[in-house]
């Protein structure tokens, strides 16, 4: 997860209809033409043969309104993170693009300082959350582009556990709560703790209103709500780095701030355990309980799955009735495809700037040939490219670039966020006992992660994807430690490869179900015979060195096995991309070429 | 000569300051430099590893020694934002931004001057009033807003201009490539000039006026001087030294860029890149930034200095210090 400023806030996914209520300003949104399977249950990535264009070029467009004015004129073909209602309108006016609109990962919270009094009570907590009237913040904030926020997952997340306990809401039901609970109220209207302690003026901070104006604003309505149960607060605007460093130090009473979770609940733990309330550690209002320790726990080092939202839905209950901090509100993906293109592919957890439309898209109509060749698909990225080095990049925008050369074991499904097959065509996790490391140390179990690879892999320069790459890509990272994915592959122990079967074994030193996430999904897949003549990981820069492919094409360094081959970057212009045509989708390919395969097996 | 080289003691003690001071102000301003480059799913295990990386887990004075070394060597280190060296990164960047600040910083001095000067020698005509309202028009209306307009009428309603960046995409092959270039800087420039013109004209103006009046210019008119020889020759040239400095001191800023021009334009230039290495925190690239400005900045004052000699007969002959 990210601790995002409301500038920068990223996409992803949930239901319109869930919310119809709140879209009475929303325009329509027109359903992009779906390629491949329709569903959930029949989805297949097989059914994706791609990529279908030869040339891709990610073109540098900073401001919204240019951006806009290049959709809108054929300068873009896809468009992502419309975050502007007023953008949205208009595109949806022009006739010129489809949008597409779905639920993210992101998740807005007030959070308390529980560290101190008077947040330190739970009681106030719950009365805090009852009296923050979230569904009507987001209608009156977002005019519809937003979700209110009633659990500490993102709304899409698989592991967002609904039966937790909700209190009634209102100022009344919240005083009636403080009464019971021996709290009183001074000449003046104040809140009097049971103890007689009167409450200090709470601050809440946030952001300037001229760097996230709604941001400021729904800390001034959560100051107004507590100010109608008695507790004196304010809203306190600073400089957003300045808040960060304040709430680091832990000399805050609230603060708001916006996150971005991932499908996983691995946030929880990050959150809401006691051993993370250390400096640079995620869990900022410091709560420490016992027993939610313990779910949290249990939840990280879960063997298996069921176990795991066992684990996942204990700790949200606890949560809803400790109240650390109180869910405001989720924003939702807004992104275009420009007319005329066929293949736009998006569900109802995944705009249609994805991956699959990436591979699908093709022009409805043949256009006048340019240069005597098709024409390109271009597609925005608001920023420039800060560095192409996938050891160390970490912007979202270097990212999409990147996601289009390097491939990972295992995906998600963009229906329902399950596993799917990607590089791994098949892959289990179980456990196995390990020696102890000391004389009378307990025997402890750890998890083995098994993966066998799709036959016929190949490099985007034409050599073979093998097992061994897989292994040496997973050690070099660990052997390191690239800081990007140290927390994935801190625990391997070991790994054992067999060619033949073309299985690869990751045995870790510790059992946990998210391995597999964090090593199928998390490790990028590196090509050996390149990245083993690097001196430096820090300092490589893979796309300025050149690299020749098997058949003598010139290429960089920037070898992976993604649909789309690097070919030239001009910072801060454009980046160009051309098919990569040993995909392991692309044309012969694909599905014909690996059922055959597999048959032949 | 002895004051010359007191100046430019003046100015090394300047530049010293400065290279202190960029290493302390950004080190206990609020704000995690590591923020800006970490990774979502980093602990705090993860974090360490990278502030090693960086090396600001080191004690203060020996990253101050490795920040000096650095920077007196122009070499300045690696960016934090993006692992490139900043040397590099300033390379890519600040010839876009001179080509396009530095003529429009030098259409619009000599636009403003050429107009404050006619608006001065008729004052109370059409002429004036004209100068006056498009001056104050001119630098009156937000930058971003005269840019989105020009933009929507140039680019899009009539589409003359490109609508982003510095080169089409995909470039025209050879010599083309250069004229794409001035096309797609042409109208950046135009903004520009059109918002900053305004200021130049209206500050010539209220001084020629002010000179017009002085003895020594009635003089001129009495001994019967030709009235543009009067204008350009005794007027104009008595308050240039204050125009050159103003114009020299200018100079920095054509390399600093212009953080809303390179938006709303999408160039590549420096103004956006010393804008977020200062947000981020990005210690070796803001601090070069800041360490080159200053150093033009102290430059171009020594710069005025020398130049004065040469505009300013006083100072030749000692009669000004």
């Amino acid at each position: 997860m990210t601790l995002t400023s409301q500038k920068r806030l990223r996409p992803s996914v949930r239901a319109l209809f869930a919310f119809a209520f709140i879209f009475a300003s929303v325009p329509a949104f027109a359903a992009p033409a779906a390629a491949g399977p329709a569903n959930a249950a029949s989805f297949d990535i097989l059914d994706f043969e791609g990529p279908k264009m030869k040339e891709l070029y990610y073109v540098v467009t900073r401001d919204m309104d240019a951006q806009i004015l290049a959709m809108s004129t054929g300068k873009l073909d896809v468009l992502s993170d419309i975050y502007r209602p007023a953008d949205v309108e208009r595109l949806a006016a022009s006739d010129t693009a489809d949008l597409s609109l779905a639920s993210t990962f992101h998740g807005f919270f007030i959070t308390f300082n529980t560290r101190k009094f008077p947040w330190d009570q739970t009681i106030l907590r719950q009365a805090a959350s009852q009296v923050m009237d979230r569904r009507r913040w987001t209608r009156d904030l977002f005019s519809g582009y937003a979700e209110p926020l009633m659990g500490f997952l993102p709304p899409i997340s698989p592991y967002l556990e609904p039966a937790v306990t909700v209190f009634p809401g209102g100022a009344e039901a919240a005083r009636k709560r403080l009464a019971g609970a021996g709290w009183t109220w001074d000449s003046r209207g104040r809140l009097v703790a049971p103890d007689g302690r009167g409450l200090p003026l709470t601050k809440i901070l946030c952001p300037p209103s001229s760097v996230a104006a709604t941001t400021t604003e729904i800390a001034q309505m959560a100051a107004e709500a507590l100010a109608s149960i008695g507790v004196p607060a304010e809203a306190e605007p600073m400089d957003f780095q300045t808040m960060l460093a304040r709430v680091d130090e832990q000399n805050f009473d609230a603060c708001t701030n916006a996150w971005t979770m991932s499908r996983d609940p691995d946030s929880l733990y990050a959150f809401y355990h006691s051993l993370m309330d250390v400096s640079g550690g995620y869990n900022l209002s410091g709560i420490a309980d016992p027993e939610l320790d313990d779910a949290l726990l249990e939840l990280r080092y879960a063997p298996d799955e069921s176990s795991a939202r066992k684990a996942a839905s204990r700790a949200q209950k606890l949560l809803s009735e400790l109240m650390p901090v109180v869910p405001v509100y989720s924003r939702y993906s807004i992104s275009a495809v420009r007319r005329g293109w066929d293949g736009v592919f998006a569900t109802d957890r995944a705009t249609a700037d994805n991956l699959y439309t990436l591979l699908s898209m093709r022009p409805r109509e043949p256009r006048e040939p340019r240069e005597g060749g098709e024409r390109p698909i271009y597609w925005n990225i608001p920023e420039e490219i800060r560095t192409l080095n996938p050891l160390v990049s970490s912007t979202a925008y270097d990212w999409t670039v990147l996601g289009t050369i390097y491939d990972v074991l295992l995906s998600a499904n963009p229906y329902t966020f399950e596993d799917i097959p990607w590089l791994a065509e098949s892959w289990d996790i179980g456990t196995r006992p390990r020696e102890g490391e000391g004389k009378g140390e307990e025997k402890k179990e750890g998890s083995v992660l098994t993966f066998t690879l799709r036959p016929g892999l190949k490099w985007q320069d034409g050599r073979p994807l093998t097992v061994d790459d897989v292994a040496f890509s997973m050690l070099y990272i660990r052997d390191r430690n690239v800081p990007r994915f140290y927390d994935s592959v801190k625990d391997i122990e070991d790994i054992q490869t067999d060619p033949e079967t073309r299985t690869i074994r990751v045995f870790m030193a510790n059992t946990s179900y998210w391995h597999l996430h964090n090593i199928g999904g998390g490790v990028l897949i590196l090509p050996r015979h390149i990245l083993e003549k690097v001196p430096d990981w820090r300092a490589w820069q893979p796309a300025n060195n050149p690299h020749e492919a098997l058949d003598g094409t010139p290429m960089t360094e920037l070898v992976g096995t993604g649909p789309f081959v690097f070919r030239e970057s001009r910072t801060g212009e454009y980046v160009r991309m051309t098919r990569n045509e040993h995909y392991m989708l692309y044309g012969r390919n694909s599905r014909n070429m690996y059922m055959k395969e597999r048959t032949a097996r | 000569m002895s004051a010359f080289l007191k100046r430019l003691g003046g100015a090394v003690a300047v530049l010293a300051l400065v290279l202190a001071l960029n290493f302390v102000l950004f080190r206990i301003m609020p704000g995690d430099p590591l923020t800006g480059i970490m990774d979502p799913r980093f602990s705090p295990e993860a974090k360490r590893q990278l502030a090693a990386q960086w090396g600001l887990d080191r004690p203060m004075s020996e990253q101050f020694a490795v920040y000096i070394r650095e920077m007196l060597s122009f070499r300045f280190g690696l960016s934090m934002m993006t692992g490139r060296p900043v040397w590099e990164e300033l390379r890519s960047r600040v010839p876009n931004t001179v080509a396009l600040l530095l003529p429009a910083l030098l259409l619009s001095a000599a636009l403003g001057i050429w107009l404050g000067v006619k608006a001065a020698r008729s004052r109370g005509s059409k002429t004036e009033r004209l100068v006056l309202l498009s001056g104050a028009v001119s630098f009156s209306f937000p930058s971003f807003f005269v840019q989105l307009l020009l933009l929507l009428c140039f680019a899009y309603v009539w589409p003359l201009f490109p609508l982003r960046g510095t080169s089409s995409i995909p470039p025209p092959p050879g010599a083309a490539a250069f004229f794409d270039y001035l096309w797609h800087l042409a109208l950046p420039l135009f903004s520009l000039v059109l918002m900053s013109f305004g200021s130049w004209a209206l500050y010539i103006r209220n001084m020629m006026v002010k000179t017009l009046g002085e003895d020594y210019v009635l003089m001129a008119r009495a001994r019967g001087l030709p009235r543009r020889r009067v204008l350009w020759n005794h007027a104009f040239r008595s308050i240039l030294p204050p125009v050159l400095t103003i114009f020299l001191l200018s100079l920095p800023g054509v390399v600093s860029g212009a953080v809303i021009t390179e938006t709303v334009f999408s160039l590549h230039g420096a103004g956006r890149f010393l804008l977020e290495a200062t947000n981020s925190h990005d210690y070796p690239s803001a601090g070069a930034a800041f360490f080159l400005l200053a150093l033009l900045t102290v430059t171009c004052n020594l710069l005025a200095d020398l130049l004065y000699v040469f505009v300013d007969p006083r100072v030749r002959r000692g009669g000004v210090q």
